[in-house]
């Protein structure tokens, strides 16, 4: 049987073209344009290669307003099979919780599937939580921050990247993987293939297709409440450089600066 | 069978424009950009001249993403330390508008989606490789591998064309063709902009300017456009002139002109919030290329279609009038003889006889004037010496108009006959 | 205000696979001019150690120095798949 396949991936304002308001600390977005997330164009390309590997059906989806439309297509030119769009008023203003709950029973209604990927976490938002709460949904097993994986006979092998160092797991399918940033070199569309995405479409789901009542989400239904901005302060680099041989001056200035302790021996 | 009647390479004004055309003659065209969102990676400086987009839009004026219209015009002959101005206004720019400034990433998205909403399908984000042949005749683009095949290809790739030099159908550029363009968009507010200019809403300003002062005799032309809150500035500096001298960084000319007394004051507070470049098509009637062939046509930047007199600098009106024009032979020649060398040489009639071709006949060799060192370096100090003679109050007795003229002359080391031998060239020429 | 500071305003969306531009190494090795270094608008060929140092990711794809290099070194083609330089305003 093929392995059925499903990339969440959210369309975003570019980063580098949001800027922080100065005065109430929220986004201006107003010159931004939209991109896909960063860390889904490596959940694509993760989900591409088990594809290269072992064949695959890719079904890329997105909760969003019909703006998405050509990012999703973007995908299917990359190598994803088809897009679903889950696209209705009654989700506006949802959090990441009736979000993974909107998108966990779309991938239910998709039928059979084994590895569902995500970015780790979203650059607007960086909550983390749709991949890890769309596993709970959908009792699947969860790796997160997964710099590379492949899947062997009902099993995918996730290499984790940690603080500590790399785990490695191997959980069941079916299975979600949260794939972090940078971690491969995302394939480029052709014009072929993108001529044959635009003719092909996309598909468009409502509430109703996937079977959920319009009061289970939305602004009501999220928990999240945000009660203030706060600015996270910029540490103002000194920008020195530092001769080989000038270390233990270095370090000593770094302790008396107050910067750093001297360990006890 | 082809895919598509036309694939049109390149989605600036002239892809665009073309694109448009075409498709409002119900022909099934594909439009090929590489920036993703179109206009991404497109400079101009920029100020939209003429009329030429309402032969795909009659409303352009009303729809098109526009910042302020040409109330004020001005040329500045600028030396060390002093600037010679001339501004001219006038109440006829409220009624006939004759040019608009733009932001090419609004202008180009624009464009791009009017394309589409005329039925063009439009991919952004990918590069178009070359063109495809079938022995001497082309048959559509190649792209990663793949040939997607068109009855025609109108190749608007803009400055640098890639694509129409690596098919082997027009040479590669040479120094004389070509200028560096450096660009930064300055933000202000609206009022501190209507303020310096002396604008009202909508009312904007655009100068160009000799720039006689430079480090090294580099010889450039800069402009100061005002947009809506924001004004671009630049400089279009001459890559012969550059190699030249070859010690003088091009973007540190940028630098020089911002800081010139003259436009400093107007810049004060303001916040550099973009800095681009790109190359400029400068070599006139002498660097147009072959413009069509069996299956293709090349319009706009690509074909060196600009006018520029080293003060002035106009692209994209010609873009827009050449894509139209080459996307009306396509439909011409589809519903006459069908495709081929011969029915695509209605292409270069069509160019003889609008602005795009006439202008460059017209202003045949003015780069060898304006660039000549006579207006960028000469001109600016006699004209400064002359002012100073006029107006300077030194204790000295007046002199005579004649005798101020003449001294400034000879300390520029200016023969009156030769300024008058180049004066007469120019004029014949402008 | 300083080059550098200029092209930190700059969005790039950095192609790690691919290199738009290369040039040739032993052809700038005896380049009696180094033009390059004067025309790129960007500050992508600069001269270290007297050894010519090019960095594509700073391109901000004007086209220039394939012109500008006269000794054949420079071969140049279009940034691929979006990537490169993202103007906001142009
Ligand atoms: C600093 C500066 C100031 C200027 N000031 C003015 C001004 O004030 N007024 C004026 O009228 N003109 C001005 N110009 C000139 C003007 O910008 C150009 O003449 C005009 O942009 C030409 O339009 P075009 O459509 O031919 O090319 P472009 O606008 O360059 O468009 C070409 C398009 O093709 C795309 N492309 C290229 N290769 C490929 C490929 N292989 N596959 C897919 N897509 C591809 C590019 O991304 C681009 O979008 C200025 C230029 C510069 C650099
Ligand atoms: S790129 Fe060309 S101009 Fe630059 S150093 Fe090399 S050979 Fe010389
Ligand atoms: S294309 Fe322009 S910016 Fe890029 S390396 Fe060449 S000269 Fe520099």
């Amino acid at each position: 049987m093929t392995l059925e396949l499903v990339v969440l991936i959210k369309v975003v304002p570019d980063g580098k073209e949001v800027f922080v308001d100065p005065v109430n600390f929220t986004l201006n977005r107003s010159m931004a344009t939209n991109v896909l997330n960063p860390a889904d164009e490596n959940a694509l390309e993760a989900a591409l290669k088990i594809k290269d590997e072992h064949g695959a059906r890719i079904t890329v989806m997105t909760m969003a307003p019909p703006f998405a439309e050509p990012f999703l297509l973007e995908c299917m030119s990359r190598g994803a099979d088809q897009a679903v769009l889950i696209s209705d008023r009654a989700v506006a203003g949802s959090d990441t919780y009736p979000t993974s709950l909107t998108v966990a029973a779309a991938i239910k209604h998709l039928g059979k599937v084994d590895i569902v990927f995500a970015g780790e976490k979203t650059s607007d938002s960086s909550t983390g939580h749709v991949g890890p709460g769309v596993a709970e949904f959908l009792e699947a097993e969860l790796a997160t921050y997964s710099r590379s994986c492949r899947y062997e006979d009902g099993f995918v092998i996730a290499e984790r990247e940690l603080e500590e160092g790399v785990e490695v797991v191997k959980i069941p399918t079916p299975a979600v993987v949260t794939v972090i940033t940078d971690s491969n070199n995302p394939r480029r569309a052709t014009l072929r293939k993108k001529l044959n995405a635009q003719k092909k479409g996309i598909i468009v789901w409502s509430l109703q297709d996937v079977g959920l009542p319009s009061d289970w989400v939305g602004l009501r239904s999220s928990p999240t409440v945000v009660k203030k901005m706060l600015p996270f302060p910029a540490i103002e680099r000194k920008g020195k450089v530092i001769a080989l041989d000038m270390i233990d001056d270095f370090v000593k200035e770094l302790v008396d600066s107050g910067i750093i302790k001297r360990g006890g021996n | 069978m082809s895919e598509f009647d036309a694939i049109v390479v390149g989605g600036g004004p002239a892809g665009t424009s073309a694109a448009m055309r075409l498709a409002a003659n119900k022909l099934n065209v594909l439009l090929v950009e590489k920036a993703d969102p179109p206009g991404s990676k497109n400079v101009s400086g920029g100020v939209l001249w003429g009329n030429s987009l309402s032969g795909v839009m009659p409303d352009w004026e009303k729809t098109a993403p526009l910042e302020r219209y040409v109330k004020s015009k001005g040329i500045g002959f600028l030396t060390k330390d002093s600037s010679i101005d001339i501004n001219f206004r006038s109440t006829k720019f409220n009624e006939t508008k004759t040019g608009y400034t733009v932001l090419r990433t609004k202008l180009d998205q624009f464009l791009n989606k009017k394309a589409k909403d005329a039925g063009v399908t439009v991919v952004t984000g990918v590069t178009v490789d070359r063109l495809a042949f079938e022995g001497k005749k082309v048959v559509g683009v190649e792209q990663d591998g793949d040939i997607i095949t068109s009855d025609a290809v109108i190749l608007a790739e803009g400055a640098n064309p890639r694509v129409a030099i690596d098919s082997g159908i027009r040479p590669p550029l040479k120094d004389e063709d070509v200028a560096i363009g450096v660009k930064e968009v300055i933000k202000l507010p609206e009022k501190t902009i209507n303020d310096r200019f002396n604008l009202r809403e909508k009312e904007g300003f655009a100068g160009e300017y000799v720039l006689g002062f430079l480090d090294g005799g580099v010889e450039a032309g800069g402009f100061l456009y005002t947009n809506k809150d924001s004004i671009s500035l630049g400089v279009v500096i001459s890559m012969k002139h550059l190699r030249e001298n070859n010690k003088t960084y091009s973007y540190d000319i940028v630098e020089q002109f911002k800081n010139h007394p003259s436009i400093a004051p107007l810049l004060e507070d303001g916040k550099v919030d973009e800095y681009s470049a790109r190359m400029v098509q400068e070599g006139g009637l002498a660097s147009i290329p072959k413009l069509y062939g069996n299956g293709y046509m090349i319009a706009g930047d690509a074909a060196g279609f600009s006018f520029s007199n080293g003060l002035i600098l106009q692209g994209m009106n010609y873009a827009i009038a050449s894509g139209i024009a080459a996307a009306d032979t396509v439909v011409e020649a589809k519903a006459g003889s069908g495709i081929s060398e011969q029915s695509l040489s209605r292409y270069e009639e069509k160019l003889m006889n609008s602005f795009v071709l006439r202008d460059m006949h017209t202003f045949k060799g003015i780069g060898d004037i304006t660039w000549g060192s006579l207006i960028h370096q000469k001109m600016p100090g006699v004209l400064e010496k002359v002012m100073l003679g006029l107006f300077m109050e030194d204790g000295e007795p007046k002199k005579h108009v004649n005798q101020i003229v003449k001294e400034a002359l000879k300390s520029s080391g200016l023969k009156s006959s030769k300024l008058l031998l180049e004066g007469y060239r120019m004029y014949k020429r402008m | 205000m300083k080059i550098e500071d200029r092209l930190s305003l700059l969005n790039y969306k950095i192609d790690k696979s691919y290199a738009h531009i290369t040039v040739k190494p032993d052809i700038c090795e005896t380049c009696p001019d180094h033009f390059c270094t004067f025309a790129c608008p960007a500050k992508c060929y600069t001269l270290i150690d007297a050894k010519l140092n090019f960095k594509y990711e700073d391109c901000v794809e004007c086209g220039t120095c394939v012109v500008a290099c006269a000794h054949g070194s420079v071969s140049w083609t279009n940034s691929k798949g979006a990537h490169g330089v993202k103007y906001k305003y142009g």
